[in-house]
């Protein structure tokens, strides 16, 4: 069992990975390697072969500016140009928005002599550090139980033990999975073009009950073994208010496909690590001596109320 | 078999009940919930510039909008500002087109009322009859400014940045010298008893006054807010005896062209309100000179 | 279908009291510790959260006897989320600011157990009046448990009462940081259960 769940947890990171390195490898411009920014104020242009320096050196030939405000060119204060003269490094008067994607002309590039023609760049962030800053942040830093506060019935009502801890979450996770991006596909496609927005509570409820029901029969057919160990805990995932909240979230915040993957993958996993943390010391807590007014669920809110201060500690924290 | 049947009929018949009912609480909410919003923005500007229930707005004063799209022709970006013009009987909006460099190109009539082109979708409407593919158009921002009579009193620019967890909605106005009259949060999600402060008077009316020189290179300092201009910046709460006019003078003086004072505990959230403010601001101030010597020099009626 | 032989008083306090969907039945716990910082909070997220009830149980009881046993639960679903939605958008149009101080938690009362819970072990079997008094009864309950819990962090943490200043500076900040709400709630439980355990033990001492 465990074996199969680990063999499919690989395939998925693998499929994912491959997805990513298809997509993210690419230049607008033949000679242009790529772009990216460096420390506060810089980017970095990486070209295929050497420029010249005369032409890298002026400022002239280069015009950057955030993509939303095409008119305000970003002043360049200085470039320096590496030995090879492949990489040159803009640098700018003031710090740059890494948020938005800037846009970078260089007017006719300059190698050997003969120009190559101008080449539009777009400068962003490395869009898989962002995909990944979304999962850790819906994970760790933005955790749904401790510093959102949602899910908190289940939560509290299922972290007594280890074992039902992890089965739990791991249900827990499939399925917000799924029921995200079912209702993201049905958001972006069927409400929103209709300006049917107002139906968004009664369709995500209706869709998170159709995927729990949906789990509960693949599970059942595909994997009997899975099923004997998971199948109670798919009766307990509707009554968590996290797997509605996240679909609200990604209709309020408009993210794409990978975004959302990323959210409710976070989500999950998020809430799986809050259990298992939880269910840790609770199980440890049966040894101690509570006082009889604090036993059962006050302890454990105190309990959880040192967890989501711990976690405070990671607030505004931004990774890339 | 019947069973079947009677289940699907009746789920099928609760599932119109209820679309019949939440339809129609749509219907009759959609509407009011946008004139409240608008009412509820159209109050916040008027309490920036002074104006309140107990010392309403001069009937002279009038509030234009200036709408800004980035129009793309293939590679090559313009500016297309959507100015309101003095007509031969009403105000009429027209598309004013410049070049990146600030370089006057185009000019259309657009067919389209102040009070229509509040919507979204009448703009973009307007906007195709005159700009025809391949020509693409984005809305960007809008900027409000407001006219007392004949002389401009003041822009009022909604405007969203990061704040410390999500995004942090503002109205700024500032006066015709890019002098920040006063700040308004409209919309924020930081955390209570922290970020959250921003709202409060103490800290947002910290920028009132702020000259444009200031706001350019403004920062957030660390240090304590000081007893008696924390009394200065509430004064107009009510609570506690007001300060005495000379006094008033003095604190406003000395701490004109000092740094914000960071909110305890919330510096990130300060520091994201002041850059925030000051990027608004310096974009602004820019492209509004910008616009401005384009009208002077075109001599388009503007209503403004 | 046993029908309910309290009256509807009983059936009143019951919500309140006994049953007291926060401290006693430890149901709906997010928005008691997410958005109770403030009683003003307590008060609107309350009077959402009894209109539903109320509009949801009133619905259940009157089409009781047309409900076919098989699709109990998807019914209830669609009556809870028909009438979530109904006062989503009524406060989002009529009082905007209250609505964005709760957030997400307004359409989140349509994964509230205490609802469901109530329409099954009550609503289903009931009158219209019954569970209509039972509907006021769960809903104020909720609202003064919210109440509560705001009152505490609003006076200790901002030393204010709904808004207005009665204390005149601020005891102890942390009442009202976001973490602080679970240390709120589990500390009222706490009482709660010591308050109980001292009545049950003078009971117990008066009967011997």
């Amino acid at each position: 069992m465990i074996f199969s769940v680990r063999k499919s947890i690989y395939l998925t990171v693998l499929l994912i990975i491959s997805l990513f390195l298809l997509g993210g490898c690419r230049s607008e411009h033949p000679f242009v390697k790529k772009t990216a920014f460096k420390d506060a104020d810089k980017i970095l242009i990486e070209f295929a072969g050497a420029v010249d320096e005369s032409w890298a050196r002026n400022p002239a030939n280069y015009t950057v500016f955030e993509k939303p405000d095409p008119d305000i060119r970003l002043i360049i204060k200085d470039i320096s140009i590496s030995a090879d003269h492949k990489k040159v490094t803009l640098i700018f008067e003031d710090d740059l928005n890494k948020n938005q994607p800037h846009i970078l002309t260089a007017a006719n590039i300059s190698h050997g002599g003969k120009s190559l023609g101008s080449a539009i760049l777009n400068v962003k962030k490395f869009y898989l550090g962002y995909l990944f800053s979304i999962l850790i942040g819906a994970m760790i830093i933005n955790n749904f139980v401790f510093t959102k506060y949602l899910g908190l019935c289940v939560f509290f009502g299922t972290s007594q033990r280890k074992s039902t801890a992890v089965g739990m979450g791991i249900t827990f996770t499939m399925v917000m999975v799924a029921s995200a991006m079912i209702s993201w596909f049905i958001y972006q496609f069927i409400l929103q073009p209709y300006r049917l927005d107002f139906l968004q509570i009664v369709v995500f409820i209706g869709l998170v009950s159709l995927s729990v029901q949906a789990v509960d029969t693949v599970l059942r057919k595909v994997n009997p073994v899975l099923f004997k160990a998971f199948g109670v805990y798919l009766v307990l995932v509707i009554a968590n208010c996290i797997i509605i909240a996240v679909p609200l979230i990604l209709a309020d915040n408009q993210y794409n496909a990978w975004e959302s993957l990323m959210l409710s993958l976070g989500a999950g996993l998020g809430f799986l690590i809050a259990l298992f943390l939880m269910s840790s010391v609770r199980e440890r807590l049966e040894l101690a001596n509570v006082p009889p007014t604090y036993r059962g669920l006050p302890i454990a809110f105190v309990l959880a109320g040192l967890f989501a201060l711990a976690f405070l500690g990671f607030s505004g924290m931004s990774i890339f | 078999m019947k069973e079947i049947i009677r289940i699907t009929l009746g789920l099928t018949v609760s599932c119109l009940i209820a679309a019949l009912v939440m339809g129609s609480v749509f219907i009759v909410t959609d509407k009011a919930k946008r004139h409240n919003e608008h009412v509820n923005v159209q109050n916040a500007m008027l309490g920036l510039l002074g104006y309140t229930e107990a010392h309403p707005a001069p009937s002279d004063l009038r509030l234009y909008t200036v709408y800004r799209y980035i129009i793309e022709d293939g590679d090559v970006r313009t500016l297309g500002y959507m100015v309101p013009v003095t007509g031969n009987e009403a105000v009429r909006y027209q598309l004013v087109v410049m070049d990146l460099d600030g370089q006057f190109v185009d000019r259309f009539k657009l067919d389209i009322t102040p009070e229509k082109a509040q919507e979204a979708v009448e703009r973009a409407s307007a906007l195709k009859a005159v700009l025809k593919p391949p020509r693409t158009f984005v809305y960007s921002d809008s900027t409000i400014i407001a006219r007392l009579g004949k002389k401009r009193l003041a822009y009022l620019l909604p405007g969203k940045f990061p704040g410390f967890k999500t995004f942090i909605q503002v109205i700024l106005a500032i006066d015709p010298s890019f002098e920040i009259i006063g700040l308004e949060i409209m919309e924020h999600e930081e955390d209570p008893g922290l970020g959250a402060e921003i709202k409060q008077d103490y800290f947002k009316n910290q920028f009132k006054g702020k000259s444009f020189e200031k706001i350019k290179n403004i920062n957030v300092t660390k240090e304590p807010l000081p007893k008696e201009y924390k009394r200065y910046l509430e004064a107009g709460k009510g609570d506690g005896t007001p300060l005495p006019k000379g006094v008033v003078d003095t604190i406003r003086s000395k701490y004109q062209d000092r740094d914000i004072y960071a909110l305890t505990g919330a510096t990130i959230s300060s520091k994201a309100v002041t850059d925030g403010v000051k990027n608004i601001i310096k974009k602004f101030a820019y492209r509004m000179n910008r616009l401005d010597s384009l009208i002077s020099e075109q001599h388009i009626p503007v209503a403004f | 279908m046993p029908a309910t032989t309290k009256t509807n008083f009983q059936l009143f306090t019951n919500g309140i009291l006994n049953e007291n969907p926060i401290f006693r039945l430890a149901l709906s716990m997010c928005p008691a510790v997410g958005i109770s910082t403030t009683v003003m909070n307590g008060i609107m997220l309350g009077i959402a959260v009894l209109f539903v009830q109320v509009f949801s149980s009133c619905t259940i009881s009157l089409i009781k006897n047309y409900i076919h046993p098989r699709i109990r639960i998807p019914t209830y679903t669609l009556t809870i989320a028909t009438w979530v939605t109904v006062i989503d958008l009524v406060l989002a149009a009529f009082l905007p600011a209250a609505y964005k101080e709760m957030g997400i938690f307004v359409k989140l009362i349509v994964a509230f157990a205490i609802i469901t819970m109530r329409l099954e072990i009550f609503a289903c079997k009931n009158s219209v009046t019954s569970s209509f008094w039972d509907g006021v009864g769960m809903g104020l309950g909720f609202m003064f448990g919210m109440m509560a819990i705001g009152f505490v962090r609003e006076l200790l943490g901002m030393g204010t009462i709904l808004g207005h200043d009665v204390l005149g500076f601020r005891p102890l900040l942390f009442f009202v940081l976001p973490a602080a709400g679970f240390f709120c709630v589990g500390i009222m439980m706490a009482m709660f259960n010591y308050v109980e355990l001292v009545y049950n033990r003078k009971k117990r001492a008066e009967k011997r």
